[in-house]
């Protein structure tokens, strides 16, 4: 089985979108899976990246929330996928997607997910399965801590059930999933961050709250 | 003022609104918009201001400044455009990086505190009923996380339906 692995984030490194395929890799790793990875990160793909694409058999989209939908670069690939995945006229090509957000909840990535369904039904895809993840500003920092436990417990089990899905070529119901981290710990720790990179960039503190 | 985001070609812009439109700045595609590479830097290294400096780098700032936002957009997955999502993707300084829970939900933060009347237009030929819903869900997610008010959502199946749109 021909996978691809495409990583939507427009991040060169340390993105969540990577770390969260890294994990899944781990999981459905095979003699008989031919993984390909792909990174999206600008609004344009090549013809040779189209056409390698319309030969796989499972797609699966990585990306990060962009102002509850799919990030602008993506979705220029997107529809210069469409053109092409309508023309070769490949229906039995079968797509999972994982949505991260920086917020605590995973089901703010609902509608990512639903757009993603719908560019399926637009190209002739198979839609799989779509996983909404939240709290992904934590993620890169998680990257040691072992998949399935610690605050990636719930994580580690909803990535586990998606690459049996994906092994067995089936569909599944979206799942969203939340850390195992509470909320305001989460919430202190982003600002504490935000905090730290501003100073950090030379600025105050107060400049966080700068109008123009 | 009024801002105005739309990916119109200018023929079918000018069709559609013959007349100068009042207070009002127009935000079209010059083809030369950069994508949003999530460096954060609108947040924590020139706040409120998006560090690409090309002409679409103080969104944060005209949004800002507007009472009332139109968006003219062709549907796509139940989104908005390439181009129109590229605008708005670059429009985060307008919210500040800190979260508030919000109908126990995280948002960010206002960095503004103007009141903002959303108002979108979708227009495609074949935009089918799941991407309407999808589109409607959009909006008003838009809504709570750019803190505007939703006043208007509509579809047109073609451009020329817009003609004689009152603004």
């Amino acid at each position: 089985m021909k996978i691809a692995l495409i990583n939507g984030s427009p991040k060169p490194d340390n993105s969540a979108s990577g770390c969260i395929l890294e994990e899944l890799k781990a999981y459905i790793e095979s003699e008989n899976m031919m993984i390909s990875n792909y990174n999206f990160r600008k609004p344009q793909l090549n013809a040779e990246e189209i056409e390698k694409l319309t030969e796989e058999d499972v797609l699966i989209f990585a990306f990060p929330l962009y102002v509850d939908g799919i990030p602008s670069h993506l979705l220029y690939c997107l529809t210069q996928l469409e053109e092409a995945f309508i023309a070769v006229n490949k229906k039995d090509i079968l797509v999972y997607t994982l949505v991260n957000c920086g917020f605590y909840e995973g089901h703010q990535n609902r509608l990512a997910i639903e757009m993603m369904e719908n560019w399926c039904v637009k190209t002739g895809l198979k839609w799989g399965q779509g996983v909404g993840i939240g709290a992904g500003g934590m993620l890169q920092s998680l990257k040691n801590v072992p998949a399935g436990s610690g605050p990636k417990k719930n994580l580690g089990e909803v990535i586990r059930q998606l690459s049996d899905n994906i092994k067995n070529c089936g569909t599944g119901e979206n799942t969203f999933v939340t850390p195992n981290f509470p909320r305001f710990a989460y919430k202190l720790a982003a600002e504490m961050g935000w905090r730290t990179s501003i100073k950090a960039n030379g600025l105050r503190r107060k400049d966080l709250f700068l109008k123009k | 003022m009024r801002l105005l985001i739309h990916d119109l070609e200018n023929e079918e812009f000018q069709r559609i609104f013959p007349n100068p439109l009042d207070e009002t700045m127009i935000i079209s595609n010059s083809d030369s918009i950069h994508n949003c590479i999530g460096c954060f830097g609108c947040w924590v290294k020139t706040p409120a201001a998006c560090l690409i400096r090309d002409e679409y780098g103080d969104m944060g700032e005209h949004m800002s400044k507007c009472n009332e936002l139109i968006i003219i957009s062709k549907c796509c997955y139940g989104g908005y455009s390439p181009f129109i999502k590229n605008v708005v993707d670059r429009s985060i300084p307008y919210v500040h990086p800190y979260f508030v829970i919000e109908s126990g939900e995280m948002h960010h933060r206002r960095r503004y505190k103007n009141h903002i009347d959303l108002k979108v237009c979708f227009y495609g030929e074949n935009i089918t009923e799941k991407e309407k819903e999808t589109a409607e869900k959009l909006v008003k997610a838009n809504s709570i996380n750019l803190h505007c008010s939703v006043s208007n959502i509509s579809f047109k199946h073609c451009i020329s339906e817009m003609e004689g749109l009152i603004l």
